[in-house]
């Protein structure tokens, strides 16, 4: 079922992709700019959303933006960075009911292709910088976004993991940058690092929703037009297939529950199948509520209030992350490990495989949902180089079969482990 | 049985509500196009019970802390194993949660649609505690208690709650603590079920790839006909008008400051809540929205970022307007809020923020009957609020006025009932 999506190039690296269906009530339309991460970029290049979101020669002044964004009937301009696998995602979007649902059958999904376009390409830039003032507030709220990560334990146990197992790497490196590199940004070198990218990156626009993406597809195709592009070559980001020895490390934190995250190699992808093989054996070791880490780990054992482990498709890394009583690390530690052991021997039901296969296209036969999801499927599929789609991708769990399972979990290492515990009894 | 249909002619759809001859109550909402069927079969119980009787008891009788939680948890197992593992066999995607006045069980599927309702429809009608198990949950239970221990979010919502509320059990945590939970025993738990879990009192609610036909036929099968509805009286508590302190401060590891400033509202009957609620979430956009003066200053000022939003939590009984982000300043911007509204209360609404925020709050209830989540969600919300028609809360906003906001604004916005909460970091 690959029908909805169309997928064409409209500029220089620039492509426009769609998915129509009448059964929504809303379009989403982003522009994500795809750029290699390293450090010396990755701080100014995070800014650059947050600076754009604060307006656009069109429509300069914040609060006039917010309030015409009222005006399109609560239309929300969004921006966000992300990582996917190695490389930074610059992303703007705009998301709003479709014109059928307006009081005054405004012509909706236009005008915010309009705005959309305005805030990437024609931003409010003075002799070759932002404005000082939106700068200096998007640079402070970027340092404080920073140092906020803190404050979601799960996943800064998450991220430091992952950043201590591929250190040097482009993984590694933080979406937002680093502190220094982000007290650094001025308006001049904000405004340099937005002409790079925009002549640089490799741009991905969609448009997802229930109206007409014609509109929009001339809107940026024009716009695109009128800039001299020389798009970088996203390089293919590698990291180590085998871990050649486990490294540890503890961090000592005011917390009261203690994380605990284990980072595993997956190994070389022969081809889909085998892809296939590697989704299904990660969620049947602890991607789901049936998994072997959520009955054992957590139920049986009540070692954990959540062990889960998950699979990121673009580095081919797993990761195991559970939230643990400090003297418990060590059993849940041991326990994990017994648990994919027992997968590699290929001791688990076929029940267990089916609930498995079931639970996962449930959630791929529901991507088509939602805007959002779909969005995000489709970009991480062309990340990827591939263009299946999410019931594609529920077919082919459909062939996998325990041998592939067995298979896939022979051939994963475990590279890092990483406690995050509280301080000592005070 | 009884079958209304009810329609919208602004977004073209509707859905039937039906009276199951079992007593129980369900609305359905086929959407067409969708993959997905999303359920819930929701109980009228939350954290905020803790004192009850029904007509066949003598005495009201008072349960612990977070035992409405407790029974959610409690309730997917049974002799024969848990809900999970039976799900496992359909794929479809279970899950449960307690709210402060409301117990919901659910389950996503693509498929296998019949079978996983069954389940639900079964697995909610057949509790089964035994005092080991009971013993079992409570360490998990703590663990979860424990995780949100360190959640800054989560505390500086219910050190406001407290702060707001002198003895109005929403102060405390929905799960308890560990030590109320510790005295929750299996018999409390049947009595508490016995109580609240009367078909008659509970409602499904199910949207998106589904037909009716198979909804009552699954009902036919699994439900007994005529189930006995039970009355249910709930201990009032006496809660002061005013709030309990105007200022709470927790230290924890967070980075920059979280704060929660909220306004003590007056609680109607639940549908009045459910419509004010509708009306305060435009009002509040209108006060600090980021359409609004006010946001500007705050951010232009460097006091709020893009964490900085409102809220309007309605229930059964209480009622309150919390603004919440991260500040440097949380003091500063408490008070610049006050003065907002001081002056909005001295000059009136001004009518074109008004249209602006009314267009922009429509925009976003469309959204609500967009995905099927959402729509089980404002088919339970609505029911228990007592409003028949899911799609009047798109009237409220189409038809709100400048008139209603005003009174709305005095007496939901009042500066004196108001608390601050913060969450500081460890080192500040």
């Amino acid at each position: 079922m690959n029908d909805r999506f169309q997928r064409e190039s409209i500029g220089d690296g620039v492509w426009f992709s769609s998915v129509t269906d009448p059964k929504f009530k809303h379009n989403r339309i982003s522009a994500n700019l795809l750029v290699g991460l390293e450090s010396e970029t990755a701080s100014v290049n995070a800014a650059l959303p947050f600076i754009l979101r604060r307006g656009c020669r069109s429509c300069p002044d914040f609060t006039m933006l917010n309030q015409k964004l009222c005006e399109l009937y609560g239309a929300s301009l969004s921006c966000d960075v992300s990582k996917f696998g190695g490389y930074q995602v610059l992303e703007l979007s705009i998301y709003g009911i479709d014109d059928r649902f307006t009081l005054d059958n405004a012509p909706l999904a236009r005008e915010c292709a309009a705005l959309l376009c305005d805030v990437l390409l024609d931003p409010k830039l003075s002799d070759g910088a932002f404005d000082e003032q939106d700068t200096a507030l998007e640079r402070q709220q970027l340092v404080d976004t920073i140092e906020g990560q803190i404050n979601d334990k799960r996943l800064y146990a998450l991220t430091r993991c992952k950043s201590l197992m591929c250190a040097g790497e482009p993984i590694a490196v933080d979406k937002y940058g680093s502190i220094p590199d982000a007290k650094a940004i001025t308006a001049r070198s904000a405004a340099e690092a937005y002409r790079r990218v925009v002549e640089t990156a490799q741009v991905e626009l969609f448009f997802v929703g229930s109206g007409d993406p014609a509109e929009a597809k001339e809107t940026f195709r024009k716009a695109f037009s009128g800039i001299r592009r020389s798009p970088a070559a996203l390089e293919k980001v590698q990291t180590a297939l085998r871990a050649d020895r486990v490294r540890e490390q503890t961090d000592e934190m005011d917390v009261a529950q203690s994380k605990l995250v284990m980072g595993f190699r997956t190994g070389e992808i022969k081809d889909r199948r085998a892809f296939g093989g590697m989704r299904m054996m990660v969620a049947l070791f602890g991607g789901t509520p049936t998994s072997r880490l959520f009955t054992y780990v957590r139920e049986k054992l009540s070692l954990c209030y959540y062990c889960a482990a998950r699979f990121d498709r673009l580095t081919g890394l797993m990761f195991v992350d559970s939230g643990v009583e400090k003297q418990n690390g060590r059993k849940a530690y041991d326990e994990i490990l017994r648990q994919l052991d027992c997968v590699r021997r290929g001791e688990f039901t076929d029940e267990e495989l089916t609930a498995t296969r079931l639970l996962m296209q449930t959630s791929l036969e529901a991507v088509g949902d939602s805007l959002s999801a779909t969005e995000e499927w489709y970009l991480t599929q062309i990340v990827g180089g591939a263009q299946y789609s999410a019931k594609d991708e529920s077919a082919l769990l459909d062939e996998v079969t325990r041998e592939d399972v067995i298979a896939a979990a022979g051939q994963v290492t475990l590279d890092t482990v990483y406690f995050l515990t509280g301080k000592e009894a005070e | 049985m009884d079958q209304q249909i009810v329609k919208s002619a602004r977004l073209g759809e509707e859905m039937v509500r039906i009276k199951h001859r079992s007593g129980l109550n369900m609305l359905l909402c086929p959407m067409k196009g969708y993959s997905t069927a999303y359920a819930t079969f929701t109980a009228n119980v939350g954290s905020v019970d803790t004192g009850f009787k029904t007509q066949d008891d003598a005495e009201f009788v008072d349960v612990p802390e977070g035992i409405a939680h407790f029974l959610e948890h409690k309730m997917f197992e049974n002799e024969e194993g848990d809900a999970f593992e039976r799900y496992a066999r359909t794929g479809a995607s279970a899950n449960a949660y307690t709210s402060f006045d409301k117990t919901a069980y659910l389950f996503a599927c693509t498929g296998n649609f019949e079978q996983s309702l069954e389940i639900l429809l079964d697995f909610v009608r057949r509790p089964y505690f035994t005092k080991e198990s009971v013993q079992k949950e409570q360490g998990i239970i703590g663990q979860e208690i424990r995780m949100y221990d360190d959640d800054g979010d989560w505390r500086v919502q219910f050190n406001l709650l407290a702060a707001l509320y002198h003895r109005h059990p929403v102060r405390i945590d929905i799960a308890g603590t560990v030590e109320s939970i510790s005295k929750i025993d299996h018999e409390l738990l049947y009595r508490c079920y016995r109580t609240f879990y009367n078909l008659n009192n509970m409602v499904l609610c199910v949207a998106g790839n589904f037909d009716v036909d198979t909804v009552l036929k699954v009902a036919d099968r699994v439900l007994k006909p005529d189930e006995k509805p039970v009355e249910i009286e709930r201990r009032t508590v006496d809660e002061p008008d005013g709030v309990c302190k105007p200022l709470v401060e927790q230290k924890l590891s967070v980075a920059t400051p979280l704060f929660e400033f909220g306004f003590k509202g007056r609680a109607g009957a639940p549908r009045e809540n459910l419509k004010n609620q509708v009306l305060d979430e435009l009002l509040a956009d209108i006060i600090a929205g980021e359409a609004s003066p006010l946001y500007r200053r705050m951010y232009d000022a460097g006091i709020i970022n893009a964490t900085f939003g409102s809220e309007i939590m309605a229930g059964r009984d209480y009622m309150c307007a919390i603004f919440s982000g991260e500040s440097r300043e949380p003091e500063r911007v408490a008070r610049e809020i006050k003065e907002e509204i001081a002056r909005m209360k001295r000059e009136g609404i001004d009518e074109r923020m008004f249209e602006l925020c009314r267009r922009a709050t429509y925009g976003r209830y469309i959204g609500m009957y967009s995905r099927v989540e959402s729509v089980a969600g404002l088919m339970a919300a609505t029911y228990f609020a007592g409003v028949d028609d899911i799609y009047s809360l798109l009237d409220i906003v189409a038809d709100a006025t400048v008139e209603q906001l005003t009174e709305r604004l005095e007496t939901a916005f009042d500066e004196t009932r108001s608390a601050l909460s913060i969450v500081r970091p460890l080192d500040e």
